[in-house]
């Protein structure tokens, strides 16, 4: 069990995603993403942000604050995010009521949706404490 | 289309540029387009759903449009994917949200920026609604929005080559609409026929030919027969099921859109038997295009031109029985209302003593219209006005055919 958003947590994410996905899983892509958690426990923000090069996981970070700047960011309150990685609340439901906002290209998002999925899947699959 | 030696090529960029250069001049630190007219006339991309166009002081616009059908505008369009974006309900993507963050980048210690408010009888013209214009306020605190339409409305007035050649080939292609309704409804082909099918089968000519859309919203292809011709000041006759008959007038008043160009002709016929008092009144008519034809030319006015025709209408009998107006304004897609520039005596409405210049494009419409005998007439077409007359760009040959 790691903790969520810890540098132990940051590690498992980037293994099981080295591990899991291939270029081609992922169409080569070249893109970043960052997650961006207000209202943590521990009163901070936090972020998670995954960057992909030619569809290779080319970096992987979490610390505080804002993070650095990516393609796509998602931000939103810490126990929205925790409820979608404990699957009990949808992403886009999320999105779509407002609960999280994303800040990009939404054309390009739409044609990435199913490659956030398999990213979510395997982050998914870590057990960890909230 | 984007080739430089293309006949269609439009420099869109220099278009960007000449806007941010008068934006310079006013002031205005960034200009949100929201009207179709705009849209076209920056894109190049047609922009069915609500659209807007952020243009900042210096660089590239970008536009804002419903998240389905953004990539295919994108594609349409110069712009590049980065430069159309799409919208939707969802946090963050809404397009409130999404074009004031795109602004407060732009502007983060605030400014002025232009927005098109107004109005017109042209329902898809676009101008910012009241909820939108008080939502970007809210969203934008430290920015003043200014109205500044009239900067696109000054450019787009004067056309260049290209945007010319785009209507003189929309108007090759109306024209070929309207020679395959001359050939369905000739030697008796008009029996049994509906208003709609003369729509559909002019509308399927046209799309052979090229053309993407029977552009007008007052229902794609315009079709009046019988006693629907001659409605009073009626100038909108959306195609009904209504049966062509014999004895009767027939308006065919057709569309095509090429490159966002508008083509826009009406044609007239009587089906026989046609009385002498219908003759006259065709006569009357053809007489009438033909003279106010010859008439357009750079330094005539609606209110001169009107009063040079109502005359000789007078003289020959018939002024009872004319719309007095012989214009409506066009422009690429979206661009189909007043002339001139909304600084005549009734704002938003025809200036009549706007001075046509070279090189801008109109409709020259006509309508003749007698109730009482059930019949009228319509005539429009693009002209192009130059500086001792003009060029007519539909040349389907003036006349008013006894159909058989």
């Amino acid at each position: 069990m790691v903790k969520y958003l810890s540098e132990e947590w940051r590690a498992e994410v980037e293994k099981r995603l080295r591990e899991q996905l291939t270029p081609e899983k992922m169409n080569n892509l070249t893109s970043s993403l960052n997650n961006v958690y207000a209202n943590c426990p521990d009163g901070k923000s936090h972020y998670f942000f995954v960057g992909f090069a030619e569809g290779k996981v080319d970096s992987v970070q979490v610390g505080e604050g804002d993070g650095p700047k990516a393609e796509f960011a998602i931000s939103g309150d810490y126990d929205v995010f925790a409820k979608i990685s404990r699957a009990e609340l949808g992403s886009q439901r999320a999105l779509m009521g407002g609960l999280l906002k994303l800040k990009g290209n939404m054309v390009k998002a739409l044609k990435l949706a199913s490659l956030s999925d398999r990213l979510n899947k395997i982050i998914a699959t870590i057990e960890t404490e909230y | 289309m984007f080739d430089h030696t293309s006949p269609y090529y439009i420099d869109f960029p220099g278009r960007i540029k000449a806007i941010q250069a008068k934006m310079a001049e006013e002031k205005i630190d960034l200009y949100l387009g929201s009207r179709l007219r705009t849209l076209s006339w920056t894109t190049d991309a047609f922009f069915p759903w609500r659209s807007f166009i952020v243009i900042p002081a210096d660089g590239l616009p970008t536009a804002f449009t419903f998240v389905i059908d953004a990539a295919r505008a994108a594609d349409e369009s110069w712009l590049d994917e980065d430069h159309v974006l799409g919208f939707a309900p969802m946090g963050g993507q809404d397009q409130i949200t999404q074009i004031s963050d795109l602004i407060k980048e732009y502007l983060p210690n605030g400014g002025h920026v232009g927005v098109e408010a107004g109005m017109s009888n042209y329902l898809p013209e676009g101008y910012l609604t009241y909820y939108e214009y008080k939502a970007f306020e809210a969203a934008l605190p430290d920015c003043t929005l200014v109205n500044a339409h009239p900067i696109v409305d000054r450019l787009q007035m004067i056309k260049d080559i290209g945007t010319i050649n785009r209507f003189r080939e929309a108007s090759r292609i109306v024209d070929i609409g309207h020679e395959a309704v001359l050939a369905a409804i000739q030697n008796g082909g008009w029996k049994g026929m509906t208003e709609t099918e003369i729509a559909g089968l002019a509308g399927y000519a046209m799309r052979k030919a090229g053309s993407t859309f029977e552009w007008s919203f007052t229902g794609g292809n315009e079709i009046a027969a019988g006693y629907r011709t001659g409605l009073a000041g009626g100038a909108c006759t959306p195609a009904t099921t209504k049966k062509i008959e014999a004895g009767e007038p027939l308006m065919v008043d057709i569309h095509a859109l090429f490159a966002l160009a508008c083509g826009d002709h009406s044609h007239n016929y009587l089906i026989v038997p046609a009385s002498d008092r219908q003759l006259w009144h065709a006569n009357n008519f053809v007489d009438m295009v033909a003279l106010t034809l010859k008439t357009y030319r750079a330094g005539v006015s609606p209110a001169s031109l009107a009063a040079e025709m109502m005359d000789f209408a007078e003289s020959r009998g018939f002024a009872d029985f004319m719309v007095p107006g012989f214009e409506h304004g066009i422009g690429m897609l979206g661009d189909e209302w007043r002339i001139g520039r909304h600084d005549g005596p009734f704002p938003y409405w025809t200036d009549p003593d706007h001075e046509y210049v070279e090189n801008e494009v109109l409709i020259c419409a006509m309508q003749y219209a007698c109730p009482d005998e059930n019949i009228g007439f319509r005539y429009e077409n693009p002209i192009l006005i130059q500086k001792d007359g003009c060029e007519y760009m539909s040349k389907f040959p003036l006349a008013i055919e006894v159909i058989e």
